[in-house]
């Protein structure tokens, strides 16, 4: 029975292709279908963070006379006007459900006005039916990755960033936070591919040393960059003080820079103060129970910091989305997870939260909003429709992150000193 | 981003003077790429059926549609007018379109009925379904003696791209298949195309009760459905706005049930014709209340027209007659620089009139379109915005936002006092809003 009703229906790939593209400067997307669609997005962006799609998404206006007829000219009028009005470098062209419905070919359209189009048109011919929207940011990856040229410089302290995009939960501290440790580093951001980037930034991609890899949605793009470029990727985000301590060390080690044990200690001086310092004496948190409803990069980071440095493993790890990679439910394991649960339904979550009962729960809105009796509930991953994460001072990831969420957690525990009473 | 289109894409085409109206229908389109174009039909519908009482919404369709209407009610459940969570989701997959909807439909359906026991279950199409054209009527006939739930049936009809009517329609016209013929209870009434949590405390419905007029139903306004069996008890129907009209009528044609239709007012002058009419066929003397009431209104006016005489403005298309607006906006003083305008409605036409009497004959511009819209409103350069508008992108452009939303389920005086009351304050944040823009373009300049 696929009925939902306290979950929600899964984004799909339609979804991951506008937000894999809509974080490209001087690319702009034309969807062809019904124009409440398009006016539908308006809200759907507004959840991400308060975001607008506003001069980056447009659709062709298309009309119940447009379907029976098989027309394409509304799509080829709107593409024209945006390459006159906007002079974007691309044109994204994007299906919607009716228009794979129809077989109305997105590429038979581009080659016939790609001629008399400055920018450069590329289609996603999918239109909501190729699977969730995991497949549609990794479709907007493979075809962005494809515009990479050979490097005309190299830049030995440069990173690519590959994998944020606009729809990524606390995006905007998480990347300050990974730019300012590579900048304690002495190495720089080259791009954030792809939710802060530019077509002729993607184009030069291949001129940095190295990708880092915040989600395995990327890793694929990754692997081209690598056998295309011979480009080195590090897969993963840095969470907890070991973390981000091995996290600048693998950096340091691929771009041959030296890390300086005084900046390391500064860094723990400020950020890494422990839950032990944070906690009173009475105050008793070894029998806490924490669930995890995270993708798989902040689950396993998440779980491994809480298990190795809050003394804290998660009872239960959802995945919202089928991981990439087929190792991450053994992986939770052996970080202390007892019960991995992938792409549950809203029922099994429910059961799975009655038996464990868990003191704090980490996940999207409508995991917080099905864990009504969880007494602290933290905000961690997409859809966050009720939460805003628009400052760039509370990451999750790195020494900052460290100490931030570590605040957080202790915070909320003293707001439900419940929680300390069994 | 890509912040801003040229002016030259022929503004003179698509700006149209009032006084050149062609009459009513849609405003020509202001770009062939539209954002965010025109509303969503099945989002509408989504976002309404949610107000019916011990029912559930069963939304089938593609995820695309499913998940958008999902986030929609949850933002919504954030608000001042939140609705209860009752839309359940059934996508509609690849699979299902090659191979039938049928047999899923129609499982999920007892199923539906097994757990969560509705009285009446609403079953809402997509414009995917529509175009490949399953008869679910059929399958729904078949079923409905195996289930206790009513079910009704919406096509939401979003392709036609008449805006949400199609579908809106569809939902009133489905009440209809709930209606029995009843005894007419003398001094009741429905009042149809009221959309809010607080339907009974309006002032029209206030009013009404304090008249022995009984208010049956405000449809769709948290009615049951034996409230919505019941209706053609009342004696008459007053009909708030165009997406109930077709329902009156036929109401009227199958159970002789008389309507009055009077979409919704803003001018104090039609206010009073409006509660006139209102007490005309309801046969109840509103005068006393009326005088009182526009007394207030008339007072306001002249504090409105203190502060904003001399002010110019651009006007949002809002919920009732937005040219009615127009004419209290200019009332005060206020000059209209532009409404922004999709469709015109044919009972517009008077209101056209009287404000082009006045002599006041702004630029009409179908809104639909932001890139569009902030174009022509960074030409005008009016001091304000009445209506709904992203307020930075206003604000960057030194035009103050006034944001009248909360009168949107407002009627009457009520909703005249509110309009002025929100013209002639900034709203919290405003100004601060306003000081850093300015900042911003000035560094940016």
């Amino acid at each position: 029975m696929d009925l939902k009703h306290r979950g929600f229906p899964s984004p799909s790939d339609y979804f991951g292709v506008l937000w894999g593209l809509s974080g490209i400067k001087d690319l702009v997307i034309l969807e062809h279908g019904s124009p409440g669609t398009c006016s539908y997005n308006e809200m759907n962006y507004r959840i991400m963070n308060r975001q607008s799609p506003k001069g980056r998404l447009f659709s062709s206006g298309m009309d119940q006379d447009d379907v029976v007829m098989g027309r394409a000219d509304k799509i080829v009028e709107a593409a024209k006007e945006l390459d006159h009005n906007l002079h974007p470098r691309i044109i994204a062209l994007v299906a919607t459900g009716v228009t794979s419905l129809i077989g109305l070919d997105l590429d038979g359209i581009i080659s016939e006005i790609q001629p008399v189009t400055q920018a450069r048109l590329v289609s996603f011919p999918h239109g909501g039916f190729a699977g969730d929207y995991n497949q549609g940011i990794m479709e907007a990856f493979r075809t962005m990755v494809d515009l990479v040229k050979e490097p005309a410089d190299h830049k030995p302290f440069s990173v690519n960033i590959i994998g944020p995009t606009i729809d990524s939960f606390n995006n905007v501290s998480d990347l300050a936070e990974l730019e300012r440790m590579l900048g304690l580093m002495g190495a720089e951001v080259n791009t954030v591919f792809t939710c802060r980037t530019a077509v002729e930034e993607i184009e030069q991609m291949a001129s940095a040393s190295l990708n880092l890899v915040t989600r395995d949605l990327g890793l694929e793009a990754a692997q081209i960059l690598k056998e295309r470029f011979g480009m080195p990727y590090i897969h993963g985000l840095p969470f907890g003080v070991r973390g981000s301590v091995r996290w600048m060390n693998d950096v340091a080690d691929i771009l041959d820079l030296r890390l300086d044990k005084r900046m390391i200690a500064q860094e723990l001086l400020k950020y890494g103060y422990s839950v032990l310092e944070l906690f009173g004496f009475m105050q008793n948190f070894d029998h806490l129970r924490s669930f995890l409803s995270c993708p798989c990069d902040y689950a396993l980071g998440l779980a491994g910091w809480m298990a190795e440095e809050w003394g804290l493993p998660p009872s239960a790890v959802v995945l919202p989305v089928r991981p990439q990679m087929s190792h991450v439910p053994e992986e939770l394991e052996r970080i202390g997870v007892s019960k991995v649960l992938i792409e549950p339904e809203s029922q099994a979550m429910e059961d799975a939260l009655s038996s464990i009962k868990p003191h704090v729960i980490f996940g999207g809105s409508y995991d917080l909003q099905i864990a009504r009796n969880v007494p602290v509930k933290i905000h961690a991953a997409f859809p966050a429709f009720d939460y805003v994460y628009r400052f760039d001072g509370s990451p999750f990831v790195g020494f900052r992150g460290h100490a931030y969420l570590t605040q957080t957690l202790v915070n909320s525990l003293n707001a439900h000193p419940e929680v300390f009473l069994s | 981003m890509i912040e801003a289109i040229s002016n030259e894409a022929g503004f003179s085409e698509k700006c149209i003077r009032l006084s050149n109206l062609s009459g009513p229908g849609l405003m020509p389109k202001t770009a062939c790429a539209q954002y965010p174009g025109m509303h969503c039909s099945f989002r509408a519908v989504a976002g309404s059926v949610t107000l019916i009482k011990n029912a559930y919404a069963l939304l089938l369709g593609p995820a695309i549609c499913l998940y958008n209407a999902k986030l929609s009610m949850s933002s919504r459940s954030l608000t001042s007018d939140p609705r209860p969570n009752n839309l359940l989701f059934l996508e509609y997959t690849q699979d299902d379109v090659i191979f039938g909807f049928h047999k899923k439909a129609r499982e999920t359906i007892l199923e539906i009925d097994r757990r969560y026991h509705p009285e009446l279950l609403f079953v809402v199409t997509t414009c995917l379904q529509e175009i490949v054209g399953e008869d679910f009527e059929a399958t729904i006939d078949e079923i409905r003696p195996m289930v206790k739930a009513r079910l009704l049936v919406i096509h939401t009809e979003n392709f036609t791209s008449q805006e949400a009517t199609p579908g809106i329609e569809n939902l009133f016209l489905s009440f209809f298949q709930l209606m029995l013929p009843q005894t007419v209870t003398p001094r009741s009434v429905n009042i149809l195309g009221l959309w809010t949590y607080h339907a009974r405390e309006t002032e029209l419905a206030l009013l009404l009760k304090s008249k022995g007029i009984a208010v049956r139903n405000t449809i769709p306004s948290f009615c049951t459905p034996s409230d919505l069996a019941g209706a053609p008890g009342s004696r008459m129907n007053i009909v708030l706005d165009q997406y109930a009209l077709p329902l009156a009528k036929k109401m009227r044609e199958s159970f002789g049930t008389e309507y009055i239709y009077c979409r919704k007012p803003y001018h104090p002058d039609s206010i009073e014709i409006w509660y006139s009419d209102l007490a005309g066929a309801l046969d109840i003397d509103l005068s006393e209340e009326i005088w009182r009431m526009k007394k207030e209104s008339l007072e306001m006016i002249a504090r409105a027209r203190s502060l904003l005489s001399g002010w110019s403005c651009a006007l949002a298309w809002n919920t009732g007659r937005t040219f009615d607006l127009a004419r209290l906006l200019s009332e005060i003083g206020i000059k209209i620089d532009v409404i922004l305008a999709q469709t015109i409605l044919p009972d517009d036409l008077e209101d056209i009139r009287k404000l082009l009497f006045m002599g006041v004959d702004p630029w009409v511009f179908r809104g639909d379109n932001s890139l569009q819209t902030e174009s022509l409103l960074n030409r005008l350069k009016p001091d304000l915005f009445v209506g709904g508008q992203d307020p930075q992108s206003l604000a960057r452009l030194g035009i103050e936002p006034r944001s009248i939303s909360l009168s949107h389920s407002m009627f009457g005086f009520g909703c005249c006092n509110e309009v002025l009351s929100r013209l002639c304050r900034r709203g919290p944040g405003i100004e601060a809003l306003m000081y850093k823009e300015d900042l911003v373009s000035q560094g940016a300049a």
